[in-house]
């Protein structure tokens, strides 16, 4: 067992020569550390990449074609954007706001479903676990769901039409589920209900404040599912007069580009690439829409490092 | 590997949906009995319609294209206008160009009321979707609403568009014909003083390229082509350009043949692999997506669908000059007449004033040109007719795809196109001659497996052969073996089945 500092008396000074059979040789560490730190770097350098392409001059780009390091810089397609993207920053506030709220509604849901099903004592969990899990078995599909949505909920062009198909999953139920019945003892909720809590005040006051690695984990997966979303803008958010979610504006441009090359010989006499806005725009776009979920994920960084560790019965 | 995702995606759609449609079956044929009486009594004998007989309805249509952010505003004036004349609003609705076809396909299968929407060969494809029942047959309409229309396309038009003798679609008086041109870069014709009023072929392009190839910086692509070159082929296609089942267009027999087995084809190929070894072309062009020489002005020579005084608007958008040399004569194939058509759901409750509507656009200049250049003033001023000059509020929150709208020949002209613009297309259209195969539809529904097959086999050789990138020598007689085991003669053999008796109706 490592040594861990406790608050109140530091550790007595250790000899050096006892060793702690958990580490690894230096060697291995520094090769390790190298395997890593290029599976980081793969990562991280098509993004690089494109802040770099988003900051060429648009003429050195069709003679060059991309470089790391463009012979001439310029700020044209951020400047662009902010000029006449009045429609990219209206998307923008648009999914920030389906995030947001798409997120807190979706941790509602599937913490609430969760903590039920993971409760021994709640007569109906089978069958309640069962209606979860059949839908990742099988759905109904896309032509039924978008019935129900367009004809008969009539939510077609609202923001719920966002919202709601992604706001119960039935993966995050069942991992919920799991982390719920392996981090929160029954002791707890028994000593909670002994100290004269009700159901629902020992789920808020006692359940979730334990179980927050848990809820931040789901929490972040939903944020991104929000966040990345296009397919359901696609289909049920298509009003021409409304503001499209920022991704499906992004794919919209990469979708067109790539039909008006495919039928650039339909088109006729027709400037379609007037529409479409250059690469180094379109590279712009990407950092812009990449960058805020990249900045919300050192707030969820802390849960993940605290990890499962968090336990809260004295043993 | 996104691609591949979102074209399986999409095929999964397309699946469930046809499933979908099959199990609803089409709705209505013919005209729907109720309102055809009082709408009929609006027609008086010059063919004008008297609104002030008509009740009031609201029309929905679709359109390809990006929305406009004056959409709204042009609407109310073509309202205010279209009440007048046929006592009727219309509700246009743009659908973004990626998006049309799948959009279009969840609308029709969900029965979606709409009136009117805009198909084509290659978008919202025309042909399966009039054989699912998605459209209404028109021959009834256009004989009591539509005579405008009839009297104002080329016949061919609408010959050419019947599905087993059905119409289910009006076409856009546009081109008719496709032509293809070689496209020269004029600053370089004149540098090394290049003559080139006899090329046609692809051979005759060489002194040219390897001038160009000597004499000009490495960054010059003589012929600036990318993966979808295809080298000029005498044929008729049946399933598009890029399977090679096709009948010769001076054909005797009317036999379908296997293009890869055509001697034309072996010679187009070898001079492709020289013109590759050589450097006239990009090496990686059978990777290339697109090129984009038009932008940097370093090419000499590209390949493109032309129409009459193309070459203008070509010099106008590049920035330099250009001139074309024709390929071939222009031909009238079935897919350039079902290039840009509108066509009344099956689901639509009031086909008649959508019918009439489909006239006007066809006949009425005021209202053809209000939905293309928007409002006077505003998106435009009128110069001296018939020219106008874009205000810059028409490429900011009105352009409109103007040659999906209806008939072309009303519109306005912009400064430096000929006045005689039209009648220069009317003449193309009655100079070109119709393809073998024109008005006959493949239905590829009983060798479905085999053209998937097909198609995939062409992915996987047709564009690094016709670009030379590799030995024809080696690669043709493997590609022949792919073909053939996919099925290729199945296919051929299914076609010249369907087109038989297709020619033995049609005689």
């Amino acid at each position: 067992m490592p040594q861990y500092p406790t608050a109140g008396h530091d550790p007595a000074p250790q000899a050096r020569s006892k060793r702690d059979y958990n580490a690894i040789s230096p060697f291995w560490n520094v090769i390790f550390n190298i395997i890593i730190g290029v599976f980081a770097f793969s990562c991280i350098f098509p993004f690089l990449f494109v802040i770099m392409i988003s900051l060429t001059d648009e003429q050195t780009l069709a003679m060059e074609g991309f470089s790391l390091w463009p012979s001439q810089f310029s700020t044209a397609a951020y400047s662009y954007i902010f000029q006449t993207g009045g429609e990219l920053l209206s998307s923008f506030s648009l999914t920030l706001l389906i995030t947001v709220l798409g997120t807190l509604i979706n941790l509602t849901l599937v913490t609430t479903y969760a903590y039920a099903l993971s409760r021994r004592s709640f007569e109906f969990r089978g069958f309640f676990s069962f209606v979860a899990f059949f839908t990742m078995l099988f759905s109904g599909g896309m032509v039924p769901g978008y019935i129900v949505m367009t004809q008969f909920l009539h939510l077609q062009n609202t923001i719920w039409s966002l919202i709601l198909p992604l706001s119960l999953s039935a993966f995050s139920i069942i991992v919920m589920r799991t982390f719920f019945q392996t981090t929160v003892p029954d002791e707890i909720i028994e000593s909670a209900r002994i100290d004269g809590a009700g159901e629902f005040t020992t789920f808020v006051r006692i359940v979730l404040p334990v179980s927050l690695p848990g809820i931040a984990t789901i929490g972040l997966f939903s944020s991104l599912g929000y966040w990345n979303d296009w397919f359901n803008a696609l289909l049920y958010y298509n009003d021409p007069q409304k503001t499209p979610p920022l991704q499906y504006l992004l794919m919209q441009i990469e979708k067109n580009m790539d039909f008006l090359t495919q039928n650039a010989q339909n088109l006729g006499s027709f400037d379609a690439a007037a529409g479409i806005p250059t690469e180094t725009v379109r590279m712009a776009m990407v950092v812009l829409a990449t960058l805020p979920i990249i900045m919300a994920y050192p707030f969820f960084q802390r849960y993940f490092v605290q990890g499962l560790t968090v336990g809260s019965v004295k043993g | 590997m996104f691609k591949k995702k979102l074209s399986l995606l999409s095929l999964s759609l397309i699946m469930v949906l046809s499933v979908f449609l099959a199990a609803c079956g089409s709705k209505d044929s013919g005209t729907g009995a109720a309102g055809t009486s009082s709408e009929g009594a609006a027609v008086q004998s010059d063919g004008t319609v008297d609104s002030s007989k008509l009740e009031p309805v609201k029309l929905k249509m679709f359109m390809i294209g990006p929305n406009q952010k004056d959409l709204p505003l042009v609407q109310e004036e073509i309202n205010k206008y279209l009440t007048e004349k046929i006592n009727a609003t219309l509700e246009l609705s743009m659908i973004d160009w990626g998006d049309y076809s799948q959009r279009m396909q969840v609308i029709t299968s969900s029965g979606e009321n709409y009136d009117i929407a805009f198909t084509s060969s290659w978008a919202f494809d025309y042909l399966p979707n009039a054989a699912k029942g998605a459209f209404k047959p028109l021959n009834e309409l256009l004989e009591q609403y539509g005579q405008g229309i009839i009297d104002v396309l080329d016949p061919r038009f609408l010959e050419g568009t019947k599905v087993n003798g059905v119409n289910y679609g009006i076409p856009a008086n546009k081109e008719l014909a496709q032509q293809f041109v070689w496209r020269f870069n004029k600053k370089y014709l004149d540098k090394y003083n290049l003559d080139i009023s006899n090329v046609t072929t692809l051979e005759d392009l060489e002194p040219l390229l390897k001038t160009i190839k000597e004499n000009e910086p490495a960054d010059v692509t003589p012929l600036a082509v990318a993966k979808g070159f295809k080298p000029y082929m005498p044929f008729d296609f049946v399933l598009g350009d890029e399977i090679p089942i096709g009948m010769y267009i001076d054909t005797k027999d009317f036999k379908f043949v296997n293009i890869l087995e055509s001697p034309e084809l072996k010679s187009a190929l070898d001079t492709m692999r020289k013109y590759y070894k050589a450097g006239y072309v990009r090496e990686d062009i059978a990777t290339l997506d697109g090129i984009d020489n038009m932008k940097t002005g370093k090419w000499l020579v590209d390949r493109e669908i032309t129409q009459p005084y193309a070459e203008l608007g070509w010099s106008r958008s590049a920035g330099y000059d250009i001139v074309t040399r024709p390929m071939q004569d222009p031909i009238i194939y079935t897919g350039s007449a079902a290039g840009s058509m509108m066509a009344i759901s099956s689901y639509s409750k009031n086909p008649e004033r959508a019918m009439m509507f489909l006239n006007l656009l066809n006949t009425d200049e005021k209202l053809r040109n209000m939905i293309q250049y928007g409002i006077e003033d505003t998106h435009y001023t009128k110069l001296d007719a018939p020219y106008i000059e874009d205000l810059p509020a028409m490429k900011d929150n009105y352009s409109m795809p103007g040659f999906a709208l209806g008939n072309m020949y009303l519109t306005y002209l912009h400064e430096g196109e000929p006045a005689d613009k039209w009648e220069a297309f009317d003449e193309f259209n009655s100079s070109a001659t119709t393809a073998p195969t024109f008005g006959f539809n493949f239905d590829t529904s009983p060798v479905k497996t085999e053209v998937a097959a097909i198609s995939n086999v062409s992915k996987e050789f047709i564009s690094a052969l016709y670009t030379g990138s590799v030995d024809a020598a080696v690669y043709l007689p493997k590609a022949q073996q792919k073909f053939k085991d996919a099925g290729m003669d199945r296919v051929i053999a299914e076609a010249q089945k369907q087109f038989d008796e297709w020619k033995a109706n049609n005689q």
